[in-house]
């Protein structure tokens, strides 16, 4: 397949008045056409600031891409003006994001808010783009789309309203869907019907997907490869079910310990990680996880370890091997 | 929606009443009276009680509310009592009442696109020194007050520089109104632009504006299509604030400026103790507020669809 994303050392800042957020930390990754690439990672460690800096959707001020490079068939992201990346957004690259009650323009029809990027990038006038609106619609599974089209975001449900989301963010027949966590806010079994019809769109048209999520559970069955993000960088990156099978980073098995199990009482979480994230303006020297990992070393406290490959297609950042080296010890960590 | 407007105009009749009831209230035990002021010099108590009589003023206090009630039921609103002796209150108003209206459409009509823009521009140079000035003056022109912006407004360019009448009225499009309508404008100006620039700072960081600008609409679009309507849906709830302010701007600033219009009716009126001109004058004023609110409640149906559909 070939190569339709490349990120190259991306590294995106908020500067604050509590200081300089340091969300995105250099990350590199690539993805290729009709590929589906799921990011996890705990809340705040990056992973929309990380997607939305490929289409420079960052409010800035106070973000800023500071450096690195996003190479989308062949053209640098980053480079382009501000006329010729919207020509990109919405068009050759869709997005859908995690809140659908929020997400929709409250006083705009839904059909609207479809035609609005088709009469943009398509050039439709306004009957071709209502009657591709109806289309979309019935694509993602609304029925009777023709009358919903005049309707507002309050008169539909929140799955409804995500499959709208869909519909938008495909409309323009995108290479590349990005997901923020489309699925988080709805509950689990609408949540597995939005995973299944984002799967059933890809196998019919072909579109390379992002999907981030923070849960592991969701992603398994959809994505082909996997990033795990911690403190703005890749901890660990892997083909999907060789993640699920060698974890390789101590973060990412602690993220599979806490996955629900069907053994488990519900609601209790087993092994969850213990501590918190590091704050993200005052970053800690050496690997950002030392403080919660079982596993740390000495040299874990003065020296990041860098992303290396250690089987096909898996690369990880620790400075040891979990299959073999023992834990070190059951706290974490507390900076005096 | 309509089963709200109809219970909204339903109430109406009440609100007046009440708005009789507090006035009349205010009158009846309040200090001096209508008699009194008549006299004046010429006060002896054998007159005075004459004419209280004749005036039904020794009437217990419900009976007197009672009969006014029932002649307001009627459209009889009275004759003025002291100030314009026997005139009809009605003609009084009559005459009154467009010059009051001229001059608060006109304010309306300058400050509230005004204060939008001036609101809009704010907002989109947030923090930037556009923002800075422009929250600065509507900081000064809610602190000033009319009763002082006004007098030094007219030393200035009545006294010294002798570019503007000193007062008086000659109607909406002549010199005359400048000042006035400037003085009101810029209160509506001030909370106008406020209120405008937090609606949208608002609306910036909502999520559908992001949505919005992920599917590559430029800046200005988002601004136009996305972030203005829904901007300038809690500004309906405000007009009906400022009209508040506004009524009782016009009784201040009419008086200072000479302009005949209700608000120095009103003034003039209480003033001579003169009750059926103090009345009308407030149970109208109630009546233009509660008009104006239900007017508010309907424009927001139009503008916002969740409102519109329930
Ligand atoms: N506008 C902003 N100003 C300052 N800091 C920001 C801003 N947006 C994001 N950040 C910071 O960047 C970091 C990464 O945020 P991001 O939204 O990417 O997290 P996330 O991984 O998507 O989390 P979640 O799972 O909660 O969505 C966070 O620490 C956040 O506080
Ligand atoms: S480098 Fe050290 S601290 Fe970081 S994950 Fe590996 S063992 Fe843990
Ligand atoms: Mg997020």
């Amino acid at each position: 397949m070939a190569r339709l994303l490349e990120v190259n050392n991306l590294r995106t800042q908020f500067f604050t008045q509590d200081g300089v957020v340091n969300a995105v930390n250099g990350i590199s990754y690539t993805l290729d056409e009709g590929e589906t690439l799921g990011i996890v990672g705990e809340s705040g460690c990056g992973k929309s600031v990380g997607v939305m800096s490929l289409i420079k959707l960052i409010p800035t001020p106070p973000g800023k891409i500071v450096e690195g490079s996003v190479i989308f068939n062949g053209e640098n992201l980053i480079d382009m003006s501000d006329g010729e990346i919207r020509s990109v957004r919405g068009n050759k690259i869709g997005m859908i994001f995690q809140d659908p009650m929020t997400s929709l323009n409250p006083v705009l029809t839904i059909g609207r808010q479809i035609q609005e990027a088709l009469e943009l990038h398509m050039g439709m006038d306004k009957a071709q783009s209502k009657a591709r609106a109806i289309e979309l619609l019935e694509l993602v599974g609304i029925p009777s789309a023709a009358d919903r089209i005049n309707d507002y975001p309050h008169q539909f449900s929140g799955g409804m309203r995500q499959r709208v989301m869909i519909a938008i963010g495909l409309s323009c027949n995108p290479q590349l869907l990005i997901a923020d966590e489309p699925t988080t806010a709805l509950d689990v079994t609408i949540q597995a019907q939005i995973v299944d019809l984002v799967k059933k769109l890809r196998d019919d048209l072909g579109m390379a997907i992002i999907w981030i999520t923070h849960d592991l559970g969701v992603v398994a069955g959809l994505a082909d490869r996997m990033l795990v993000m911690y403190a703005g960088m890749i901890v660990e990156e892997a083909p999907v079910k060789e993640l699920y099978a060698n974890p390789s980073h101590p973060y990412t098995v602690g993220l599979l310990g806490s996955l629900p199990r069907l053994d488990q009482v519900s609601g209790e979480k087993l092994d969850s990680i213990e501590g918190l994230p590091p704050d993200l303006i005052d970053l800690p020297k050496g690997c950002p996880f030392h403080a919660r990992c079982k596993y740390r070393i000495e040299k874990c406290f003065t020296e990041n370890p860098p992303l290396k490959t250690i089987g096909v297609g898996h690369k990880a950042a620790c400075w040891i091997d979990v299959t073999k080296d023992p834990i070190t010890t059951e706290r974490p960590y507390q900076e005096v | 929606m309509l089963s709200y407007i109809v219970r909204r105009l339903l109430w109406l009749p009440f609100l007046l009443a009440i708005m009789i009831f507090i006035t009349f209230w205010l009158g009846f035990y309040g200090p001096g009276s209508p008699e009194v002021v008549l006299l004046g010099q010429r006060y002896d108590p054998e007159t005075a009680a004459v004419i209280k009589e004749q005036w039904g003023l020794n009437e217990p206090f419900a009976l007197q509310y009672v009969k006014y009630v029932r002649n307001y039921v009627t459209l009889n609103f009275g004759e003025s009592l002291t100030k314009y002796q026997g005139q009809p209150v009605a003609r009084l108003l009559a005459r009154r009442l467009p010059v009051t209206m001229e001059l608060n459409a006109a304010a309306i009509a300058l400050g509230v696109p005004l204060g939008i823009i001036l609101g809009a521009i704010a907002a989109t140079y947030h923090g930037r020194w556009q923002d800075r000035s422009i929250i600065f003056f509507t900081v000064l022109f809610r602190a000033v007050p009319s009763l002082v912006a006004g007098p030094v407004l007219l030393f200035v360019f009545a006294k010294q520089l002798k570019i503007l009448p000193v007062g008086g009225w000659d109607g909406l499009f002549s010199a005359s109104a400048i000042l006035p309508v400037s003085i009101l404008a810029s209160g509506v100006v001030a909370g106008f632009a406020r209120q405008t620039r937090a609606n949208m700072l608002d609306v910036l960081s909502a999520d559908y504006v992001r949505t919005a600008r992920s599917k590559g609409l430029s800046e200005q679009m988002v601004m136009s299509r996305h972030v203005l309507q829904n901007a300038l849906i809690p500004l309906v709830t405000i007009l009906g604030l400022v009209l508040g302010s506004i009524v009782e701007g016009t009784l201040i600033t009419e008086t200072i400026f000479g302009i005949p219009g209700m608000g120095q009716l009103a003034f003039e009126a209480i003033g001579a103790r003169d009750y059926p001109i103090i009345i009308a004058v407030t149970v109208l004023a109630a009546f233009i507020f509660a008009l104006a609110n239900l007017w508010a409640d309907l424009f927001y149906g139009i503008i916002d669809p969740r409102i519109r559909q329930s």
